[in-house]
């Protein structure tokens, strides 16, 4: 039985979320694919707040806009009341859809099921609890339509903890470092994106955070409004270690994927070449100090060297391994995005 | 993008000759080419197309193509989202051109159009792919051409296909070769060797080359290490790509000689106290002969698995060894 089900007026056929095929279901880069003007994408996982409140605050404003829409909950495993209310809600609202996970599978996999479901235009994603003004949704919107591609919103003023802010800010401003993305606020739920951005972005794991940076690498115009920043959900003060070294990790594989991915030699060979020069090095001197009389058998340098040699040679050794697996997938890379062709 | 998308050059009304002119920046260059490329379309057998890719110009080059469109040259404009750089640039045309050949030229104006017609004979004598040599460049010679030429050796030696003028954009492909192209992350300077991975014949011929008459150059030197660690992928790929398990095995044949090398160290070391009369093992043991015969032995090993587990993905993917394929009255 399929782990996703997904309640709408019309029965839709639905895949297993996580396989690989399922891109292709939103082929809908020309707007005239598109039956709606805005789909609301919500992932409800962990941290949820009154959605009845959120879905009624919502309506209300794309309503005031004029805008033909739907929301698109997606229960990323979660029972009992919360889901109650979903179901409620869908049973209520002909603009409701919603999309159950038997378990969860994060927030990655829950906007994917979103986007490829979603008959809007433009597509927005949100937190499952009003993080931020429901006008930001007029903001977003307004620059959707000023010709960006993709739209970030930035909580700011932050109403958060001090330790909070400091722990955030640290991590955007490393991410817009590495990256040269200027963008100040990732974790905001609250993103704007065109029909084509959601079907060429691919991202899974924690990526999601880095949208706009994956679209402003994709060749997408990307741009930031400053949204009022209401609450946040879950536990506060700070943010444990666990969540520091994750968001770490998530950072270097965002580098290595966003630089690397159609060239891993030249992150795997670069390091491997200087490992292995440096063994080369150790064991040459000590060559020479053999031919000079001396054993070799009681110096610990001669493990040290070849360990290097070895390493140097392995971390290679991976590059390689990637380029096959890269070269043998050549016929599906796209390189490129393309504007306009007359 | 998978063979079945591209377009059939066999098709109704596909031109017979696609040109394809990758552009960055170059608004003072796209006039001049257009009226060159114009005398030169007439003198070319059967439709012709000309697809101009736009590769995010961030001056007014898309703007006078534009123009020039609406005056009403018979141009395809291809605009990227943003500047991609060559290699994304020259496929995004790639994959559009429908001609039964394909002539690629650089927007610079430092390629003449006017060779063209000598590359399409070429083309006709019996080849997939004929490369443009520069033989008389007019260029800095020790900025541009003395590493131009290092790198030309280079690529010759590593890859076996020897052309002089790897740099050179101006190339003609039967289409067939271009379907079969599948360019990703600066390949663009390595084209020759690929097609001629692919099974396809490769000739050269030399080309005029005209000292650059607008802008900057978008070229410079420092890219050293990365043009090396791509050579490498490139010969892997061309030469081995039918059988990873002995790219690998072959590289872990050193590392197992000095493996077993250690190793007899080791044991002379042992039985040299052996005859001494001095049962003590220990000693062996505790130098560190063991450990680095043992670690040069794990590297073998390793480099063996990843032999087999590169054959492992060659097996699952859908990729193709003999792609070029002899047709006959072509």
């Amino acid at each position: 039985m399929s782990p996703v089900s997904e309640e709408r007026a019309e029965p839709a056929a639905v895949a297993p979320p996580g396989s690989a095929e399922r891109r292709p279901a939103l082929s809908g880069s020309r707007p005239g694919d598109a039956a709606l003007d805005v789909s609301v994408v919500i992932p409800v996982g962990r941290e949820v707040g009154d959605l009845e409140n959120l879905h009624a605050a919502l309506t209300a404003e794309l309503t005031r806009l004029g805008h033909t829409h739907e929301v698109l909950f997606i229960a990323d495993g979660v029972g009992g009341e919360i889901l109650g209310t979903l179901t409620r809600l869908a049973a209520r609202q002909p603009e409701v859809v919603l999309i159950r996970f038997r378990q969860t599978f994060g927030e990655s996999v829950a906007l994917s099921a979103g986007f490829e479901r979603a008959r809007g235009r433009w597509l927005l994603t949100f937190a499952p609890y009003l993080q931020v003004v429901p006008s930001a949704v007029v903001q977003v919107l307004d620059a959707l339509a000023a010709g960006n591609d993709f739209v970030s919103a930035w909580r700011h003023p932050r109403v958060d903890p001090w330790l909070n802010r400091l722990q955030s800010g640290a991590f955007n401003w490393v991410t817009r470092t590495i990256t040269g993305v200027p963008i100040h606020d990732l974790n905001c739920g609250l993103r704007a994106m065109t029909r084509e951005v959601a079907a060429t972005l691919t991202f899974h794991g924690d990526l999601f955070r880095f949208l706009p940076i994956l679209a402003t690498k994709q060749g997408f115009k990307v741009a930031e409004v400053q949204v009022g920043h209401l609450a946040e959900m879950g536990k506060r003060g700070f943010f444990g270690f666990g969540v520091s070294i994750r968001r770490f990790l998530d950072i270097l594989t965002l580098f290595f994927l966003v630089k690397f991915t159609r060239k891993p030699l030249r992150f795997f060979g670069l390091i491997g070449a200087a490992l292995f020069v440096l063994g080369v090095a150790i064991n040459a001197y000590l060559v020479v100090r053999k031919l000079g009389g001396e054993s070799l058998a009681d110096r610990p340098l001669l493990l040290f060297g070849t360990l290097l040699l070895v390493l140097g040679f392995q971390t290679l050794s991976i590059g390689l391994l990637g380029e096959i697996i890269i070269y043998l997938h050549a016929r599906k890379i796209r390189e490129y995005v393309i504007d306009e062709e007359l | 993008m998978s063979l079945a998308d591209r377009p059939d050059p066999g098709r109704e009304g596909a031109p017979n000759v696609s040109i394809v002119v990758p552009l960055y920046n170059e608004q003072d260059s796209v006039g001049p080419l257009w009226t060159a490329l114009a005398a030169v379309l007439p003198r070319l057998p059967g439709p012709t197309e000309v697809i101009l890719v736009d590769d995010g110009s961030t001056d007014a080059t898309g703007a006078i193509l534009k123009r020039l469109r609406a005056e009403g040259a018979p141009i395809r404009i291809l605009k990227l989202k943003r500047n991609f750089g060559q290699t994304p640039a020259l496929a995004a045309g790639l994959d559009r051109a429908r001609g039964r050949i394909v002539v690629t030229l650089d927007g610079d104006l430092q390629n003449d159009p006017a060779d063209i017609p000598r590359l399409l004979a070429e083309i006709d004598r019996g080849y997939d792919l004929v490369c443009g040599w520069r033989r008389d460049r007019h260029d800095p010679f020790l900025t541009r051409v003395l590493p131009s030429r290092i790198a030309n050796w280079l690529i010759g030696r590593i890859t076996g296909v020897r052309i002089h003028d790897y740099g050179c954009t101006l190339k003609a492909f039967r289409s067939e070769v271009v379907r079969h192209l599948n360019l990703y992350a600066d390949q663009h300077r390595f084209i020759p060797a690929i097609a001629a991975g692919h099974g396809a014949r490769v000739s050269e011929i030399p080309v005029r080359h005209h000292p650059r008459r607008f802008g900057a150059s978008k070229y410079g030197i420092g890219r050293t290490l990365r043009v090396l660690f791509d050579l490498v992928t490139l010969r892997m790929c061309t030469r081995f790509a039918a059988r990873p398990g002995h790219w690998f095995g072959v590289m872990s044949l050193p590392f197992l000689g000095l493996g077993v090398l250690t190793a007899l160290a080791t044991a002379v070391n042992a039985t040299k106290l052996i005859r001494l009369g001095d049962l003590d093992f220990e000693y062996a043991a505790q130098t560190v002969l063991p450990s680095t015969s043992f670690l040069l032995f794990y590297l073998a090993f390793h480099l063996i698995s990843l032999g087999f587990l590169s054959e492992l993905f060659l097996k699952v993917s859908d990729h193709k060894m003999t792609e070029i394929l002899d047709v006959a009255g072509v």
